[in-house]
């Protein structure tokens, strides 16, 4: 009997450990329905970029006046310049905070995503804020991403 | 099997059991560390982390399953339908609300922080997030007052 218990407990610890390793790495959370974005992403703490809140580099702002669509494409390019430098790519983020000075324009963003993500599917949070750093902007993205 | 063997057998069980107690229950949280707790106001100023799985969370709102707004105009209702799609949310995903480390609460007015202060005392009973009380002008859910987006780490 005593041998049995032994076994018994050993066996247990076994499984308990085999159900931890067994999770995925990346684990979508209940997806809303209609929605591009899973309402939550779990991942396994490898290497994390936390990111500033980026925006259409400056230069251009002044052409880029008013007009979502470029300064949306600009945001995600240099979001990908930096991740670049870490050794990263837009496919690695998790999360985007969104900041908009307009909430209208958020069918747009999702539209544009769906072109400039291959893979990533961060959770999202949108934000409608009064003014970001500089009057011209109409976007600012701060995001995070993980890599192993 | 004499009473002496049978009792034996007894604790030996009783102490496999008590052992996997242990185990069983240091797997429900991720060890943490509150770097200058702020009670008063329900919150901390770091949590220091090791380890465990990250969960990032969308901005989460006063709304239903259907998307539709709760408790319109009535903050304390949204503060709670806010809670428990958040405690949904960390569940599916294997965890409990007291795993959040951090999260950024947007209000489209400040005035709701005594409250939302007040009900977030009753929600963390093991010590709480580090947190920012951000004033937006508008919020994703229409008539939505409030929105928490947060991030917990996981016990593996």
């Amino acid at each position: 009997m005593k041998v049995l218990a032994v076994v018994f407990c050993f066996v247990a610890m076994v499984l308990a450990n085999d159900l931890r390793a067994q999770e995925i790495k990346r684990d979508f959370i209940d997806p809303v329905p209609q929605s591009i974005y899973p309402t939550a992403v779990k991942v396994k703490a490898g290497t994390m970029i936390f990111l500033a809140g980026h925006t259409a580099s400056l230069p251009q702002i002044d052409a880029d006046h008013g007009n979502f669509e470029i300064q949306v494409r600009r945001t995600f390019d240099a979001i990908k310049t930096t991740l670049s430098k870490a050794g990263a790519t837009l496919d690695d983020i998790v999360s985007l905070s969104v900041f908009m000075t307009d909430l209208r324009y958020v069918p747009e963003f999702d539209k544009l995503t769906s072109q400039i993500f291959k893979k990533a599917r961060p959770a999202v949070t949108f934000i409608e804020v009064s003014h970001l750093a500089r009057p011209q902007l109409m976007i600012e993205i701060q995001s995070v991403a993980v890599i192993p | 099997m004499t009473k002496l063997a049978q009792s034996l057998r007894k604790q030996w069980i009783v102490s496999c059991v008590v052992l996997s107690i242990p185990s069983a229950t240091l797997s429900l949280a991720q060890e943490r560390e509150m770097i200058i707790p702020v009670p008063e106001s329900a919150y901390s100023q770091a949590v220091k982390v090791r380890g465990g799985s990250l969960l990032f969370i969308s901005g989460i709102g006063p709304a239903d399953e259907a998307g539709r707004l709760v408790a319109p105009g009535d903050i304390a209702g949204q503060i709670r339908q806010t809670w428990d799609n958040l405690r949904y949310v960390l569940e599916k995903a294997g965890g409990t609300v007291d795993d959040v480390v951090t999260m950024t609460v947007y209000t489209t007015e400040r005035r709701w922080g005594r409250v939302f202060t007040e009900m977030r005392k009753d929600v963390f009973k093991k010590g709480y997030p580090s947190s920012a009380f951000v004033e937006a002008r508008k919020l994703r859910t229409p008539g939505a007052l409030i929105e928490i987006q947060a991030i917990a780490v996981i016990k593996d």
